[in-house]
């Protein structure tokens, strides 16, 4: 990753390409940024409500309504059966945990290997970790046969003389997603204040009074500034480690179980990098929604930004395959003779389609496609594949949850899995994402423009002999 | 005493504005009566500043250890208030203590950091501040304490070094 | 030095015999009623929703024209002595007991998780998938000793704990200790072949401990360190 960021940083401008086609090279007074991105906050067209108002019905019906139904009639209206206790709850539940590592791999990672790229969407990537993380946890409490009971998991001093087991991989799992979502959300908040005393400058009536309580009195001086900087710079090296450790944990809930094909060791790292791949595809998508629907983003968001995440997505991509097949290869050569049936059943089985589309969609796709420049600075095409490479994802922990589940130790107990109310809840978890988000980006700046000034002041072009170099500065 | 006054100059750019600060301090103004806001964070190397001290770091190591020894009863403490036995495990089992404890730590460093950033800031602060809306838009703002009788001078001073503005600093609400 | 009963340990474990066993399902039965199992009903059973404590499987082998029976396999939960459901229950529901040695499932703690059934790997652990109609005058059926549950609770053999506890109860105030077969589990009780022997395996001289040690003795799935208190017998 440190060597594709200082590629970028360092290119030589080509005699063809204008550096001004670079953000960081086309600045434009801070003033005018502040304006634009105002502008993009507080404008909305009539397909806005329309989808908002669509998306807030099927989250009534689709999500509250139907968990309602679901809470007052037990886990029989869902598929779980034996053996696959286990179904589509905790596919989501997995998949939106990887759709949250997203933001933290853009606005920490990135900020520490120094990648300029990032500046525009960091936010925008964030905001995803934030509601991600909401939807998994909402997933979380979907697949509980007694969810009324679900504090029982905090760990706090009771009259019932019990503390949470923590031999128990869901009670790290608890833990891990507290500190993520607190971290994650105060990793959003931190650098959003400055944004936030700007858009109170810039606002009247109820947004005035709303971002004047939110922007805390931030003015900008050197104190506040220095705090600040330190803050994000603690926050941007600690929240990684929290990250790797995350996706780690919850890949421990199949891991440490007796389960055929869930017993591997490489399912940490295996999991983490199938996290960042679903992640940054993600990214990928919501940033071009957002260039292409909101007023300005053009000037923001740029292909240079779509190019940068489109050769991540083929390198993790690479990644995932190096692991799947770490994973794959010692299954089959060493694996007893309960791993190879369930390996024959999710090869050759009724869902064997699943494992081929997994492979096409994950490996040959973004590695047939994305070497190409134009095919990653295209946003329609990147956005193609971000989708096919989540759906990708999203079977890759179907047939490792409930596919994994029907084949065991006991062949009496082997029954398909047939999804019941768990896809109209997960239809409803997705809505709801994409409302929460909708709305986000009309409550606050969705640029990070302190962020852009700062790095436009750093970038700057320089003679070396005949040539035009972009040359970046250090200022911190 | 003389009665002092507070003025804000403005300047479009950093070098003006770097300027302005060092004759200010010629001109016998110190250190600790100049303050300056701006957009964008100024490192206090750009602004030829004395160092900016910070609990932050302080706070997020307290922080840490605080977490940990939340984690080190969640994990140890626990389990021997009520013990039961599991799985033929050991009442307090290794690994998933490393993972208590990594997690309670972090979630205190991070916490700590947050709350530090509010406590050093003393965020939130609503009352009426020294502020003019030009600095979100990029501007920077040099505000500092100088006697009264002489703000003429400071004033002049100041045009020359080219401020876009130099106004009595007028405390708003925010 | 006499050991008073509610502190003394006793392993419980049991022996069945595949050789003897008729297939009748009198065991399920009887578990059924003494453990106020509720009535799945038909698509849940087929769906693999049955709630079965104790299950008789049936295999074949060969192919037709030439299709062998092979012994029936009542199978329930094993008591593991080293339990891969218990560690992974995040609020304690499934928890070891030290007085029985068997694995206790704790009805008010359980949230449902079924990270427990996930992990058996011998999958005998049962979820209220629903509530359960009791239609008029299956009530009266019930067995007090035992809860009822609701749904999303997860439950399982417990080797008729209450008829455990009960039996050392009376022992304790006869001021007497307890004798081999005093206590039978429903299913130890009912089976018209005696397949199924209940008992003391911390007794030696135990009937249970005696048929254990026998050639033909076998444990399931002993190769992944469970440390079942069931041996099957198999193979005259």
């Amino acid at each position: 990753m440190a060597v594709t960021a200082g590629t970028l940083q360092h290119a030589q401008v080509e005699e063809h390409e204008d550096p001004r086609e670079s953000l960081m090279y086309d600045p434009k007074p801070r003033g005018e940024m502040n304006g634009m991105v105002m502008e993009s906050m507080q404008t909305t067209s009539w397909k806005f409500w329309v989808v908002a108002i669509l998306l807030s019905i099927v989250v009534v019906v689709c999500l509250f309504g139907a968990w309602g139904y679901l809470i007052a009639n037990g886990l029989g209206v869902a598929g779980v059966n034996r053996p696959s206790y286990w179904g589509i709850f905790l596919v989501n539940t997995v998949f939106w945990v990887g759709i949250s590592h997203a933001g933290t791999f853009v606005s920490a990672l990135l900020r520490v290997f120094k990648a300029e790229f990032r500046r525009p969407f960091t936010r925008a990537a964030e905001l995803m970790t934030t509601f991600g993380l909401i939807q998994a946890g909402l997933c979380i409490f979907m697949h509980m046969g007694r969810v009324w009971l679900s504090y029982w998991l905090i760990p706090y001093p009771n009259e019932r003389g019990l503390w949470p087991n923590f031999h128990s991989p869901l009670a790290w799992d608890f833990l891990a997603i507290t500190t993520y979502i607190l971290a994650s959300t105060m990793y959003l908040f931190l650098p959003l204040i400055p944004d936030l005393a700007m858009a109170r400058d810039r606002s009247t009536g109820w947004r005035k009074v709303f971002f004047r309580i939110l922007a805390l009195g931030f003015r900008g001086t050197e104190g506040e500034w220095t705090h600040l900087r330190i803050a994000m710079g603690i926050f941007a090296f600690a929240i990684l480690p929290v990250m790797f450790s995350v996706h780690t944990i919850v890949s421990w809930d199949f891991a440490v179980a007796t389960r055929p094909g869930w017993s591997s060791t490489i399912f940490g790292p295996y999991f983490v990098v199938g996290a960042l791949q679903s992640g940054i595809a993600a990214v990928a998508m919501v940033v071009i929604i957002i260039r292409s629907s909101m007023k300005h983003m053009k000037y923001f968001i740029r292909p240079e930004h779509l190019d940068a995440l489109g050769k991540l997505m083929l390198v993790v991509s690479m990644a995932w395959a190096y692991f799947f097949f770490n994973d794959y290869m010692v299954q089959w050569y060493g694996g007893d003779k309960f791993t190879h049936y369930l390996m024959h059943f999710q090869e050759k089985g009724p869902l064997g389609w699943m494992w081929f589309a997994l492979l096409i969609f994950n490996v040959v796709i973004p590695w047939l496609f994305l070497w190409n420049r134009k095919v990653r600075r295209n946003p329609a095409l990147l956005f193609t594949i971000g989708l096919i490479i989540n759906i990708g994802m999203w079977f890759e922990r179907y047939l490792i949850i409930p596919v994994g589940l029907t084949i065991n130790r006991m062949p009496f107990s082997w029954r398909l899995y047939k999804p019941g109310i768990e896809v109209v809840l997960g239809i409803g978890t997705l809505a709801f994402f994409i409302l929460l988000y909708m709305i986000a980006t009309r409550l606050i700046p969705i640029v990070p423009v302190w962020e852009i000034q700062e790095g436009q002041m750093a970038h700057s072009l320089r003679k070396v002999g005949k040539a035009t170099v972009k040359s970046v500065s250090e200022l911190e | 005493m003389s009665e002092t006054k507070t003025l804000l100059a403005l300047f479009e750019d950093i070098d003006p504005a770097v300027a302005a600060i060092d004759h200010l301090r010629e001109m016998g103004i110190s250190n600790e009566q100049i303050n300056v806001i701006s957009g964008i964070p100024l490192t206090e190397r750009m602004l030829g500043r004395p160092r900016q001290w910070s609990n932050v770091p302080r706070l997020a190591a307290g922080g840490a250890v605080a977490g940990f020894l939340i984690g080190a009863f969640l994990a140890f403490i626990t389990p021997m208030l009520y013990p039961i036995q599991v799985g033929g495990q050991a009442l307090i089992p290794g690994p998933p203590t490393v993972v208590v404890l990594f997690e309670m730590t972090m979630l205190g460093m991070l916490v700590s950091t947050f709350i530090g950033v509010f406590l050093d800031s003393t965020f939130p602060s609503y009352r009426p501040k020294e502020y003019v809306s030009e600095i979100s838009d990029g501007k920077i703002a040099v505000l500092f304490n100088c006697p009264a009788d002489n703000e003429k001078a400071f004033v002049n001073a100041l045009t020359d070094l080219k401020a876009r503005s130099i106004v009595p600093a007028e405390v708003q609400k925010l | 030095m006499e050991i008073p009963i509610e502190e003394s340990q006793h392993k419980w474990g049991m022996v069945i015999d595949q050789d003897l066993c008729t297939g009748c399902q009198a065991c399920v039965t009887a578990c059924a009623m003494e453990n106020n199992i509720p009535f799945g009903g038909e698509s849940d059973a087929e769906y693999g929703r049955s709630m079965q404590w104790i299950q008789v499987q049936r295999f074949w082998e060969g192919s037709y024209p030439d299709v062998r029976m092979t012994p029936f396999q009542p199978i329930l939960c094993q008591q593991c002595g080293h339990a891969p459901c218990e560690p992974v229950c995040p609020v304690y529901a499934s928890v070891h007991s030290r007085t029985e040695q068997i694995n206790l499932q704790v009805y008010n703690r359980c949230v449902g998780t079924r990270y427990c059934a996930n992990n058996c790997p011998y999958q005998m652990r049962v979820f209220n998938w629903r509530d359960y109609q009791r239609p008029d005058p299956l009530p009266n059926q019930l067995n007090p000793s035992v809860t009822v549950r609701r749904r999303g609770i997860m439950e399982k053999c417990t080797f008729c704990v209450q008829r455990i506890k009960h039996a050392e109860d009376q022992a304790k105030s006869e001021n007497r200790l307890l004798a081999d077969g005093e206590v039978q589990t429903a299913c130890a009780q009912v089976c018209p072949s005696n397949a199924i022997i209940f008992g003391r395996l911390d007794d030696p001289e135990s009937r249970v401990s005696i048929l254990a040690r026998n050639g033909r003795a076998l444990q399931m799935l002993d190769y992944l360190g469970t440390l079942p208190s069931v041996t099957y017998l198999k193979g005259a």
